[in-house]
């Protein structure tokens, strides 16, 4: 392989396009909120008419306790024996008052290939916002730390697990955040007398103060090769690498193992003491003009003379790609 | 000098009597409002039934519904007339659509409090154009008593309105 041949691979380098859905929640009413009621009459004896008020019936709203936890993270690609591997929870407060909330993880569940190891210690939070471990998250301690959320308010959890070295390619391996409210969880409707804010009675809502969501981890190397050959046909009919000779260069690209390789781009610079033949670029056997075009590929002088070829998302299945173009020894 | 303020102070006192019927009494119709949610309970029999509860000893959050009545008792000697109970929707409530019982009057909803029209009448503007109200916008409900009101006897309007 020549040493000028780059091969670049897009950032996202595994599909991470798995959607998933964010649900809108609204939180309604806060806890311990006073609603009065107030009405008024009118009315007529004989000629006269006069004006009442009712007395006011004020009713004070109890605090519902609800939470969701949503996976950010739908698949996390790792290698085999990755140590600290992330995955990126949200937890939301939907109740009506402010909570707290226990966290607990778990990795040995059933349904998936492996178990990942629970990193110690295993849960931090996204203190410093960047959506993945990093040096200034505080790591969650159960009963010293627990989250204490406003109504509608949220936090970002990481939960952080070893990988087995024994792993193999397409494994997947689950790992499970649940997240319970202190004040109390259980069937919809049980009431916790006081507990709620303000000295308001609190509620169990519909999703039991307590929620879940399970990530996995996708074992997935996959590798790209790229394997140059080069003949050179002089003037004369011969193959000696002479100015004004040709070189005919063959690229061909592979992908080996699981994922994909998302917009896999190919790079390749004109080698120094030649000039690129005009119109010779092709991706298997199918010529691509040279403007920046519609077609996958162009080439340009700026900033230095090369060929590329957008080869775009790449499995194993995809099979090999060639790519072939000319330069002209000067 | 004395004799002027007696004949003031009489002219006062004859000034008030000409208006005690109007104070004398000074509450014909009482009004009264009440706050119930609906509950269900199951006998001995396993039969289940909705009672009503004051919403004050239930567990309000949001999206219960709260049954609101409003009734007027004439506790007067005579019977009143032109019987017009106003309510508005309590705040951080919507109203029930058809959900405003009200026997023996016309209801009429307002969105501002001061104008008050039939269901599918009331009228809002809204980017310039006018368009009618809907029901979960309407802010105030009225009951307009056709008959008057007999001494003793009590008329009651009532609405449901969901805890937003």
């Amino acid at each position: 392989m020549s040493r000028s041949t780059r091969l670049w691979v897009a950032a996202g380098m595994f599909s991470l396009c798995g959607a998933w859905v964010e649900r809108a929640y609204a939180v309604g009413v806060a806890a311990g909120t006073n609603i009065d009621n107030t009405a008024q009459v009118t009315y007529s004896v004989g000629s006269v008419s006069a004006t009442a008020t009712s007395n006011t019936t004020s009713v004070t709203v109890a605090e519902i306790v609800d939470t969701v936890v949503t996976l950010q993270t739908p698949s996390v690609p790792v290698v085999p024996g990755a140590v600290q591997q992330e995955m990126v929870f949200r937890l939301t407060n939907t109740g009506n008052g402010p909570e707290t909330f226990q966290l607990q993880m778990t990795s040995a569940l059933g349904g998936d290939d492996f178990d990942p190891t629970a990193a110690v210690p295993p849960i931090y939070f996204d203190t410093d916002g960047s959506g993945d471990l990093s040096p200034g998250d505080v790591p969650y301690t159960a009963g010293s730390n627990d989250p204490v959320l406003a109504a509608d308010a949220f936090v970002t959890v990481l939960v952080v697990n070893d990988i087995p070295t024994g792993v193999s390619d397409g494994n997947r391996g689950f790992s499970r955040l649940t997240a319970t409210a202190r004040t109390g969880s259980g069937a919809p409707g049980a009431t916790f007398a006081s507990q709620g804010a303000n000295g308001t009675d609190a509620v169990v809502g519909t999703t039991g103060g307590e929620d879940e969501a399970t990530g996995q981890y996708l074992v997935a190397s996959i590798a790209l090769n790229a394997v140059k050959s080069q003949a050179v046909v002089d003037q004369f009919g011969g193959a000696r690498p002479i100015p004004g000779a040709r070189i005919n260069y063959t690229i061909v690209v592979s992908a080996t193992g699981s994922g994909t390789a998302a917009a896999s781009v190919f790079n390749d610079a004109i080698p120094a003491n030649t000039t690129y033949a005009p119109g010779t670029l092709q991706l298997n056997s199918v010529a691509l003009s040279d403007a920046a075009d519609a077609d996958a590929g162009d080439f340009s002088t700026v900033p230095a003379a090369r060929v590329r070829v957008q080869l775009g998302n790449l499995t194993q299945a995809s099979g090999s790609q060639t790519i072939q173009f000319a330069v002209t020894i000067n | 000098m004395i004799q002027g303020t007696v004949k003031f102070i009489a002219a006062a006192v004859i000034a008030c009597a000409l208006q005690v019927p109007a104070f004398a009494q000074t509450n014909c119709v009482e009004l009264k409002t009440t706050g119930e949610v609906e509950k269900e309970v199951v006998n001995d029999k396993g039969e289940k039934s909705k009672v009503l509860v004051a919403a004050a000893d239930s567990k309000v959050v949001p999206g219960t519904e709260v049954i609101w009545t409003v009734t007027a008792s004439n506790v007067c000697k005579q019977p009143s007339d032109k019987v017009v109970i106003t309510n508005p929707v309590p705040e951080h409530m919507t109203l029930v659509p058809g959900s405003v019982v009200g026997v023996g009057a016309d209801v009429t909803y307002s969105v501002d409090g001061r104008t008050f029209a039939p269901a599918g009448k009331l009228m809002v503007s809204e980017n310039g154009a006018t368009r009618a109200a809907r029901a979960e916008e309407y802010r105030h409900v009225r009951w307009e008593f056709k008959n008057p009101m007999p001494p003793g006897s009590s008329a009651f309007g009532r609405f449901r309105a969901t805890l937003n």
